[in-house]
């Protein structure tokens, strides 16, 4: 991989954006393998999901993205690095409608805006930060 | 899909607390600069952060097993209020006011999701 790119790739706040797609794509894999056995048996400690292949893909994309976490965390102060984690409460909704076919009504779309609008406050003074470095 | 019993409140309380306790041992024990401990407490945070998570896993798999992804992640939604809360008292974490205003927006943003 050409340094540009590894250092790109390196960033904090490039890592994060890693982490998240990697958190909202567990996440689908693990609702299609707790869902994949019927309702109930799986329990509340869901152990029973494991019995499916999905929740492997899952918590191996988990693992994955904890790494990423954990780098970030390293760089990045944890109460900035958790408020801009929240865009996996867009990708999520986003990637359930996709890919699991569940409904966004006009109110959750309203909310999902808001989030967005939140996440650019939190993200404007860690970019001018990240210029003067 | 049913609609969040009181248990399934309860659950989704405790993945909260296990989430914001290990997220706190973990950035103790990897943060570089001042305050970083000894390395003896270095690795037990360590260990202590990734038990909270592996916990705060198992109870979110079994919770989505039961309700709709949609329903149950907006209390996860409160999160990183809190989160920044414990950080700025427990870790003297400094966030500029404007990165506040957007915290309370994500989490309105969040509370407007999870009532809809």
């Amino acid at each position: 991989m050409p340094r540009r790119l590894l250092g790109v790739f390196l960033n904090p706040y490039a890592q994060l954006a890693v982490g998240s797609i990697l958190v909202t794509v567990s996440e689908l894999l693990m609702k299609k393998g707790a869902s994949d056995l019927s309702a109930g048996s799986v329990g509340w400690l869901g152990v029973g999901a494991l019995r499916s292949w999905w929740t492997w893909a899952g918590i191996v994309t988990y693992v994955l993205s904890f790494i990423s976490w954990v780098y970030v965390l390293r760089y990045v102060p944890l109460g900035i690095a958790f408020a801009l984690i929240s865009v996996v409460h867009v990708l999520i909704p986003l990637g359930a409608r996709i890919f699991l076919h569940e409904q966004i009504s006009p109110r959750r779309w309203a909310g999902i805006a808001l989030v967005v609008c939140g996440l650019l406050l939190v993200l404007r003074p860690a970019v001018k930060a990240e210029e003067k470095l | 899909m049913k609609p969040l019993t009181l248990a399934g409140i309860l659950l989704c309380t405790l993945c909260q607390a296990l989430m914001v306790g290990g997220q706190l041992l973990l950035k103790r024990s990897i943060a570089t600069g001042e305050g970083r401990p000894a390395r003896r407490g270095t690795i037990r945070n360590f260990i202590a952060g990734i038990a909270c998570l592996t916990l705060w896993f198992f109870i979110w798999l079994g919770l989505l097993s039961q309700w709709d992804i949609s329903k149950l992640y907006p209390f996860e939604g409160l999160n990183p209020a809190i989160m920044a809360i414990a950080a700025w008292l427990l870790l003297k974490e400094k966030m500029p006011v404007s990165a506040w205003f957007g915290l309370v927006l994500v989490c309105v943003g969040i509370a407007i999701v999870a009532g809809s």
